[in-house]
């Protein structure tokens, strides 16, 4: 099968840093070859300056994350014949969100120092007197969903809030923090999610986009598991955060109208106390009374909203019981 | 063609222009629907952190009530197809689990069997209405307006709640549309990214830095507006460009974010003021006139 | 300059093991791995770790003797004793450093069975055990805050008055050559499986470690002893893990018929994996594999099942063929996946040359012997890379520092620029990918004189023209053509070491079955062959053999 490959190519020795060129290669390869097989292929008979990271090509040493048609994937199980149509061009790029070091290769740093970050082992309070920790199956098959990370960084790469802030502690270090939060044997569970919950990039700041859990090559669902914690966070009484209280207020306006009511929600979001942003969020409300589209003072209720109220009321008392 | 119609929390609160233009962009392409007034909220990804299966029973719920008419669900929020689409695939990978949540419905005598489906109107207008017929509903052709798309997170992601696989077309229907209106698609790296709204709340430098980067973006390539089938996605982009551009030196505030229906609804020929455009917060004078300047075709 | 008390050269699990080891002894420890820890190689593990839990019925004796006359009794079998009484030990610490074994009803540690053993004593996590054993000991590097060389790639060892005291390395990033200084050198470097192809190894598996213990003058032992792993995949050689077997699947041959009842009645298709891998062999050779292999069939497993317990398995299926284990049986044929042979070593790691150790695959204690049993090997890491640090960590108390001459530095400066300034010529992968594809001819599942003898004349022609290649790329940061030049320098030592050993044992024993001496001959060939780099000789290689250590099993007839 003929196949056209795309390359973005950076050599910090001859270009500025931010620059880049693109090489165009066409080769004869499997019908069924991956888009690594390619990239070797160029490595071997083409272009032996061509610089990528690569391993186990069986999709669990997590070298050879890149990103293929502007998504970041582990290339060793990309089939060409399924990201492109015969005769079309596969393009390849180094993963975002990762400086770039050579061509294709970006630095490890970025990833590993955000999952130092976690406090990334078991913190048991004491060690069984003999044998191993007893534990259910289902809890450590819970924490396969984590454990089946290569931390190969495609979440990393493609991560949104990364893209604009660079102290997010990032999806797979948080994934990472899930995996000892919910291990039975570690003893840190509260202090983890208090941390978690408090610090700069925590929790609180995914935008629950899916970029993670759509790139993820290993099924983690990355977002998932930071939204488990929220959850987890709140029920281990951490809840003097704006991620809290929004939460909370949009229950509530769910809960009592069937519909939501952004005004109220942006306010309770802020805090009662926090005057900047109410006068913040005042500025922007005005515009938009000025405008002709502020929500109503009363919230427009769903029709039979009780029977809503309802199932929140149920609900509620079964998790409570 | 009748759908059971869930025009989502903003466009029956913050964002009345895009139900007012929804309905009359149904009106000129002969949809029938009628209003699910006692649906509740999606939760929209938020009551889903706090409790998956309180925001799936309210979401079967929806689908139970249009089930109940025989009608397909549609929707005009982003958020909301993608948030129903994920409780509604729940449900359908795992029968105990549908059990279990119909029986939250029963005192309603409301029950969930999998008959219905949960359908943008941008999906409805590719796939059920076609480019072709849909171009005869347009009066304008806006060649020479540039447009760039941009799609909201929950529209494009999980894939696999969204039945890529047997509809590949709706990953590309914005474009596709916008091409059906004979405007210049501005394609840019933002447009499936995140607006930045989830975290409006929590984290405004985080996420007026993503209204910065997007519209700015797309202003620099030349983007007279851009389009969204995501009402969320418009609060942000549209609410708070200003103050974003201004924190983050991404020049002028001068994007106007176009809901969907308002640029069938330009092409249709439709006065801006029942489509609403007066009330975004860009200003949306210089589109209008751009638009107005073209002649109405034969 | 650099200085540590111990160096480890590999970050897979028998060097994060020592490293561990080392860190809690007080010593001042670095690892240096040309990949991150994370992307080691004993990712690739799947099926498990084996472990005679004595607190629970199984005795260490019956896994002592499983592995022994899994070695074809090639293995010795003190250091075989060793391995099996801290097996319980070894196993335990890793759970309790956090590792999630999968469980029983009791909330104890649950197994599976593996070949050559009737108990079932092999622990596991999913069919993704190495990988679930590696990101653990890697956590328990960042916890101790261990000192780790990323990315920096080992050129050469220091040897002083014959005392191994440091290593020469390129940092890969910046393209700058460093000597660093130690008391002791621990290799754990892993195997060598990139000398043959296909093979289920990494790309990063080009025996360093083998090559550079050899050049100081330690022996490799047994390097004709290649495992073929009876279920890879075709064309890529991916495996797919003995755990498939371990929980019930069956080998079908073209007919459908499940045929190692026949070569194996008691063990069936988990009898050694050398038996198995011939089995297979034999029945493709006889016409009835299906375009070149046999059929793996776990349908009768269930979809949840296989799931649950092989999830790894069915993503690597669906990925990397199309084919839904659940629905369908996947072609899986013999491929090489293990070298039994390394670097010869006494019990607590250490070899002839003081300062130098070595633990893992690159290492022969020898306990797997002419074959090693499934879910052995991760257990060899653990116990011997914790071994060798201790003794170790024991030595360094009595020795001085290397001397911080840069005289070593600068020749291997000179040797790299050498490379970098040859004209144009042979390229690395071109005879890489010749002698691979040569080594598995002449070194097979069946092997005689004559198809050996092929395999040596491809590497006196790989000798011919290793001095003509040429590095393409002259660049300094990131230069894998470098890289591959000097790995490729390394394989082919491997080579020659497997070519001229195989070509000494003159028997068929364990994974070196020769079809035109089919008996294992324990008169004459009860010893191991000890490959030694002799620069003198005609080929390079000068090849000895030393006796086997039998301690209370006497060699039998093996029957599965």
């Amino acid at each position: 099968m003929q196949s056209k490959i795309k390359v973005s190519r950076f050599d910090p020795e001859t270009m500025g840093a931010g620059q880049r060129r693109w090489d165009e290669f066409e080769l004869d390869v499997h019908p069924s070859a991956t888009v690594l097989d390619a990239l070797i292929q160029i490595r071997e008979e083409v272009d032996g300056t061509l610089a990528l990271r690569c391993a186990c090509r069986a999709s669990i040493c997590g070298s050879c994350g890149m990103r293929v048609n502007g998504d970041a994937k582990l290339v060793c199980k990309t089939r060409i014949a399924d990201v492109v149509e015969e005769g079309e061009t596969v393009v390849i790029e180094p993963m975002g969100n990762q400086p770039v070091i050579k061509d294709l290769v970006v630095t490890l740093d970025t990833f590993f120092d955000k999952v130092r970050q976690v406090d990334p082992y078991l913190q048991p309070d004491a060690e069984p007197e003999q044998g191993e920790y007893v534990a259910s199956d289902e809890s450590m098959v819970n924490l396969l969903t984590a454990m089946n990370c290569i931390m190969c960084g495609a979440c990393v790469s493609d991560c949104t809030v990364l893209e604009v802030d660079e102290a997010f502690i990032g999806p797979a270090a948080l994934a990472k923090a899930w995996r000892f939060v919910e291990d039975p044997r570690d003893d840190q569970r509260d202090e983890r999610l208090k941390e978690l919950n408090d610090v700069e990039g925590g929790i609180w700041d995914c935008t629950r986009c899916f970029k993670c859990v759509e790139v993820c090559p290993k099924d983690v669902a990355p977002m998932d598991r930071i939204m488990e914690m929220r959850d987890m966070a709140i029920e281990a009484g951490n809840r003097n955060t704006p991620g809290y209280r929004h939460t909370e207020s949009f229950n509530n306006s769910v809960k009592k109208h069937g519909r939501l009511d952004e005004a109220r929600l942006a306010v309770e979001s802020a805090g009662y106390t926090n005057v900047p942003r109410l006068i913040d969020l005042a500025e922007i409300g005005v515009k938009s009374v000025l405008k002709g589209k502020m929500p109503p003072i009363m919230p427009h209720k769903a029709d039979n909203s009780e029977k809503i109220t309802r199932i929140f009321d149920q609900v509620e008392s079964e998790r409570n019981s | 063609m009748k759908f059971a119609f869930y025009p989502g929390c903003v466009a029956r609160g913050a964002g009345p222009e895009l139900f007012d233009s929804a309905v009359a962009v149904m009106d000129r392409l002969g949809i029938e629907w009628v209003e699910l007034t006692g649906a509740a909220c999606t939760g929209a990804g938020v009551l889903q952190e706090k409790d998956q299966k309180l925001g799936d029973i309210l979401n079967i719920r929806t689908l139970a009530m249009a089930e109940e008419l025989g009608l397909p669900v549609l929707t005009i929020c982003s958020t909301c197809q993608g948030v129903m689409a994920q409780a509604d695939r729940r449900v359908r990978r795992d029968a105990d689990y549908l059990e279990e949540i119909n029986g939250y419905l029963a005192e309603e005598g409301l029950s969930y069997s999998g008959n219905t489906t949960v359908k943008h109107l941008l999906w409805v207008l590719v796939e059920d209405i076609g480019v072709e017929t849909l171009q005869k509903t347009f009066v304008k052709e806006l060649s020479g307006v540039n447009l760039a798309p941009f799609y909201g997170c929950y529209i494009v992601r999980p894939s696999d709640a969204l039945g890529f696989d047997e509809n590949p077309e709706r990953q590309t229907s914005l474009e596709t549309v916008i091409e059906a209106v004979g405007g210049n698609v501005i394609d840019f790296p933002g447009k499936t990214a995140c607006c930045g709204f989830p975290i409006l709340l929590i984290n405004q430098r985080n996420s007026l830095r993503m209204v910065a980067n997007h519209t700015g973006t797309a202003s620099e390539l030349g983007a007279d507006a851009m389009v969204t089938p995501c009402p969320l996605c418009h609060l942000n982009l549209d609410g708070y460009q200003p103050k974003a551009r201004r924190q983050n030196n991404r020049g002028k505030a001068d994007l106007p974010i176009i809901h969907l229906p308002q640029l069938l609804g330009l092409a249709m020929g439709i006065d801006s003021k029942t489509l609403g455009l007066g009330k975004h917060l860009v200003n949306t004078r210089d589109i209008i006139r751009k638009v107005e300047s073209i002649a109405v075709s034969s | 300059m650099y200085k540590h008390d111990v160096l480890i050269i590999g970050a897979g699990l028998a060097g994060l093991r020592a490293a561990v080891e080392a860190t809690r002894l007080g010593l001042d420890v670095a690892v240096i791995s040309k990949v991150h820890p994370v992307r080691s190689h004993s990712n690739a593990a799947q099926g498990g770790i084996n472990a005679p839990l004595t607190d629970r019925g199984d005795d260490w004796e019956g896994h002592a003797l499983d592995t022994i006359k899994g070695s074809d009794y090639l293995a010795d079998q003190d250091a075989v004793e060793i391995m099996s009484s801290e097996a319980g030990d070894a196993v335990i610490e890793l759970e309790r450093m956090g590792v999630i074994f999968s469980r029983g009803e009791d909330g104890r540690l649950g197994t599976r069975r593996f070949g050559g053993q009737l108990v079932a004593r092999t622990f596991f996590v999913g069919a993704i055990t190495g990988s679930a054993i590696l990101h653990v000991l890697y956590e328990q590097a960042l916890k101790y805050g261990l000192n780790v060389y990323e990315e920096w790639f080992v050129t050469d060892l220091i040897i002083e008055d014959g005392r191994c005291v440091g290593v020469v390395a390129l940092d890969i990033k910046t393209g700058v050559l460093h000597s660093i200084w130690a008391k002791a050198v621990i290799m754990a470097a892993g195997g060598a499986g990139r000398v043959f192809e296909p093979s289920t190894n990494a790309i990063i598996c080009t025996g360093d470690g083998l090559a550079l213990a050899w050049r100081a003058g330690v022996p490799m032992m047994d390097m004709e002893m290649v495992q073929y792993h009876p279920t890879t995949l075709a064309r890529t050689g991916i495996l797919l893990s003995e755990a498939a077997r371990g929980e019930g699947a069956y080998l079908l041959n073209s007919e459908g018929e499940r045929f190692m009842l026949k070569y194996a009645p008691q063990y069936e298709e988990l009898a050694s994996r050398d038996v198995v891998s011939r089995s297979e062999q034999t029945e493709i050779n006889e016409g009835r594999g299906v375009d070149g292999n046999v059929l793996l069939d776990l349908r009768h497993l269930g979809r949840e099942f296989i799931e649950d317990r092989l999830g790894y398995l069915q993503e690597v299926a669906v990925e990397f063929l199309g084919i839904d284990l659940a629905e369908q049986p996947v072609p899986v044929r013999p491929g090489v996946h293990y070298i039994m042979g390394g670097i010869k070593t006494d019990v607590d790691g250490a070899t002839i040359v003081p300062g130098l150790y070595a633990a893992g695959e690159c290492a022969n204690v020898s306990v797997h012997g002419a074959n090693r049993l499934g879910a052995n090997s991760l257990l060899d890491t653990v116990v011997f890379g914790r071994r060798s640090a201790v003794h170790a960590s024991e030595y360094v108390k009595s020795v001085d520092a290397g001397s911080g001459s840069d005289e070593h530095l600068d020749e291997a400066k000179a040797r790299i620029q050498s490379l970098l300034d040859r004209e144009p010529n042979e390229n690395w992968a071109a005879v890489r990918n010749y002698m691979a594809n040569e080594m598995t001819k002449g070194i097979g599942v069946f092997r005689d004189q004559s198809s050996m003898e092929g395999a040596k004349a491809a590497i006196d022609n790989v000798s011919e023209r290793m001095p003509k290649i040429a590095v393409q790329n002259k660049g300094k940061v990131f230069n894998t053509d470098l890289i591959f030049t000097l790995e490729m320098e390394f394989m082919a030592d491997v080579g020659k070491a497997i070519v001229h050993s195989a070509l000494a044992r003159k028997e068929s024993r364990g994974a070196h079955f020769r079809t035109d001496i089919t008996e294992r001959d324990d008169e004459n060939w009860l010893k191991h062959t000890l490959a030694y780099q002799d620069l003198e000789s005609e080929d390079g290689v000068r090849i000895e053999t030393s006796p086997v250590t039998i301690t209370k099993w006497e060699p039998v007839k093996r029957v599965y």
